[in-house]
C-alpha cells in the first residue's frame, strides 16, 4: 500500500521561501534597472542568475511538498542547501556589482538575497534532521 | 518541585498558542524598537562624528562662486559628484595671513560615467607635504606615501587593491582601501596633487568637462586651514572673508549644522516612536496576562486545592511571562539585526545622512541590553497578573457559577 504523503509545515515554508526569493529577485529587490542606450551591467546578470537558480530551489521545493518516501524528502532537504547557499554567494561573490555600495543590486538585492539563501539553507538543514530523526 | 514549575509554565504556553505567539510578538516589538531604535540612532550619531573628524579643518575657503551655488555641500556633505577651481596663487597669500596654523589645498574632480572611466565618482587630490586631512586617514589603511598614478578608494567602492581604474583613458592603481566613515567619502577616490592634474589635464584633452580654459598646474579647488594657537576661528575667517577678494571662507562646524538638525529630528522622532511602542506593548501585555489569569482561576484554584503554595502560583505565571518575553525579544533582536545591519548602505541612501553602523562587539552589547530591557519589563507584566492569582480566595473562586 502506497504512503499517504503529509505537508508539513517546513515544507510550506521551504516552498514560501524560495518563491519569495525567485519572484522577489524579479520584481521587489532587483538590480540596478538597464537604462536605454547604456550597457548592461553586470548585476542584471547576477539577478538573472539568482532567479534561474531560485527557480530550481522553487522546484526543489515543490517536490519535497508532494513526496512521500521519507529517503527522497531527506535527499531533497539535503539538495536545497548547497543550491541555497550557491544563491546567496552569486551577487557579489560570484558576479561582480556595481561599483557604489549606495547602488541598488548593493544596497538592496545582494543584503537580501543572502538573508533569504541562508534562511533556506537553515530551515532545509532542520527539515532533513526532523525526516533523519523521523525515520 | 522547580521542575513542576517550568514544565506547567511551559505546557501552559504550548496549549494555548494563538495567545502565547501574540504575546510573543509583543515582545519582540518592544525588543525590536530599543535595538534597532538604539542602532539607527547609534549610527547616525556615529556618522556625524566620523564626518566632524574626516573634514578635520577649521575653515575652507573656496571660490565664491561655489561657496554661493552649494557646490561645496553637495560635493562634501552629500557625495555628489563636482568640481570648482581658483587660481593657485590663493594658496600663498592665504598662507601668508595671520592666524594660520596648517595650510593645504585640496583638487576636486569629477569622472564622467561614459565609456572613458571605470566609475563616476568623486576624484579629490592633495598634497602629501602639507596635508592634513586625509593623509592621518589614509594612514590607518596605507603606510607608505602614496606615488604617482596610484589611489586610495573610500569603503563603498567595489575596488579593491590591486585593481586598475581608467578615468579620462588614463590608468590607476589602487593602492589601498581605507576603512569605513559612513559619509559621503567612502564613496570617493584620493590621489596625490600629481596624479589628480595628470587626470585634470586628461579630462580637458577629452573635452569631457566643462572646465573652460584652465591649466592644471595653476589651479586648486579648495584650502583647508587650521588656525594657530591664540587666534580664534572667527577672526581668521572675518580677516580672510574681509581682505581676500573671489573667496569664501566657510567654518566646517557650520556645514553641518544642517546634519546635526536633521539627526536631532531623527532621533526624536525613533524615541518617540519607541517610547510609543512601549507604553501601547506593556498595557496590551498586562491585559493579556490578566485576561490570560482571569479565565484560569479555576484551573489555580483546583492546584491550590491539591496543595500548591501562593508563591507556587505567582511562580508558574512568572516563568510564563519570563518565557514568553525571552523569546519574544530574541525573536525581536534577530529580525532587528537581519533588518538592519545589512541594509545600512539602503538605509543611509534613504536617509541622506552619514550613517555608520556599529561593530561587533557594540551591536552584540546592544542586543544584550535590548535582550535584558525587554525580558524585565514583559516578566513585570507576569509578575502583576500572578501577584494577582497568589492572593486569591480559593473557596470563593470555586464556589463562583454555582
Amino acid at each position: 500500500m502506497e504512503k499517504k504523503n503529509k505537508v508539513t509545515v517546513m515544507d510550506i515554508v521551504l516552498l514560501v521561501l524560495s518563491a519569495v526569493l525567485c519572484l522577489g529577485t524579479k520584481f521587489l529587490f532587483h538590480a540596478c534597472e538597464v537604462m536605454e542606450g547604456e550597457s548592461i551591467m553586470a548585476c542584471h546578470w547576477a539577478e538573472q542568475a539568482v532567479t534561474g537558480v531560485a527557480a530550481v530551489l522553487v522546484i526543489q521545493a515543490v517536490l519535497l511538498a508532494v513526496t512521500a518516501g521519507k529517503d527522497t524528502r531527506k535527499g531533497l532537504s539535503l539538495a536545497m542547501i548547497p543550491t541555497a547557499a550557491l544563491t546567496a554567494c552569486i551577487p557579489g561573490g560570484l558576479i561582480r556589482l556595481c561599483m557604489m555600495a549606495d547602488m541598488r543590486c548593493r544596497s538592496v538585492m545582494r543584503p537580501a538575497v543572502m538573508i533569504l539563501g541562508i534562511i533556506i539553507a537553515v530551515c532545509a538543514l532542520v527539515n532533513a534532521v526532523l525526516e533523519w530523526r523521523r525515520a | 518541585m522547580k521542575k513542576i514549575t517550568k514544565s506547567l509554565s511551559y505546557r501552559n504556553l504550548v496549549k494555548r498558542p494563538a495567545r502565547s505567539i501574540a504575546l510573543m510578538l509583543l515582545a519582540a516589538f518592544l525588543s525590536f524598537s530599543v535595538f534597532g531604535g538604539t542602532i539607527i540612532v547609534g549610527s547616525l550619531r556615529s556618522g556625524l562624528s566620523s564626518l566632524q573628524d574626516r573634514l578635520g579643518a577649521d575653515i575652507m575657503v573656496v571660490p565664491y562662486e561655489a561657496a554661493t551655488k552649494s557646490d561645496l555641500e553637495n560635493i562634501v556633505l552629500q557625495g555628489n559628484t563636482g568640481y570648482f577651481y581658483m587660481d593657485s596663487s590663493y594658496l600663498k597669500k592665504l598662507a601668508a595671513m595671520e592666524g594660520i596654523g596648517q595650510i593645504s589645498a585640496q583638487f576636486y574632480l569629477a569622472s564622467a560615467s561614459s565609456g572613458c572611466c571605470s566609475i563616476p565618482v568623486q576624484i579629490i587630490g592633495f598634497d602629501p607635504e602639507t596635508d592634513f586631512t586625509i593623509s592621518p586617514w589614509i594612514k590607518k589603511s596605507y603606510n607608505r606615501p602614496l606615488q604617482d598614478m596610484e589611489i586610495v578608494v573610500g569603503n563603498s567602492l567595489n575596488a579593491f587593491v590591486g585593481d586598475t581604474l581608467t578615468f579620462y583613458g588614463t590608468d590607476v592603481h589602487v593602492a589601498a582601501k581605507l576603512d569605513r566613515t559612513g559619509t559621503s567619502l567612502d564613496t570617493a577616490v584620493y590621489t596625490n596633487e600629481n596624479t589628480i592634474k595628470t587626470l585634470i589635464q586628461a579630462s580637458l584633452d577629452k573635452k569631457l568637462n566643462n572646465f573652460g580654459d584652465i591649466n592644471p598646474d595653476k589651479v586648486i579647488s579648495c584650502v583647508l586651514i587650521n588656525v594657530a594657537e591664540g587666534y580664534t576661528i572667527e577672526d581668521v575667517l572675518n580677516d580672510i572673508n574681509l581682505h581676500v577678494r573671489k573667496v569664501e571662507a566657510v567654518q566646517t562646524k557650520n556645514m553641518i549644522s544642517g546634519i546635526s538638525g536633521s539627526l536631532k529630528g531623527i532621533s526624536d522622532v525613533i524615541g518617540i516612536l519607541t517610547a510609543a511602542i512601549w507604553i501601547l506593548s506593556l498595557v496590551i501585555m498586562i491585559i493579556a496576562f490578566r485576561m490570560s489569569v482571569n479565565e484560569r482561576k479555576k484551573e489555580f484554584a483546583v492546584l491550590r486545592v491539591i496543595g500548591a503554595s501562593g508563591k507556587k502560583l505567582f511562580h508558574i505565571v512568572l516563568t510564563e511571562g519570563i518565557l514568553v518575553s525571552l523569546s519574544g525579544s530574541l525573536i525581536g533582536i534577530v529580525v532587528g539585526a537581519l533588518v538592519i545591519l545589512p541594509f545600512g548602505n539602503f538605509i543611509e541612501a534613504q536617509l541622506g545622512l552619514p550613517f555608520l553602523l556599529p561593530g561587533g562587539l557594540k551591536v552584540a552589547g546592544l542586543a544584550c541590553i535590548s535582550l535584558v530591557a525587554s525580558v524585565t519589563a514583559g516578566s513585570f507584566t507576569g509578575a502583576l497578573a500572578s501577584y494577582k492569582i497568589s492572593r486569591m480566595d480559593t473557596g470563593l473562586i470555586l464556589r463562583e457559577g454555582n
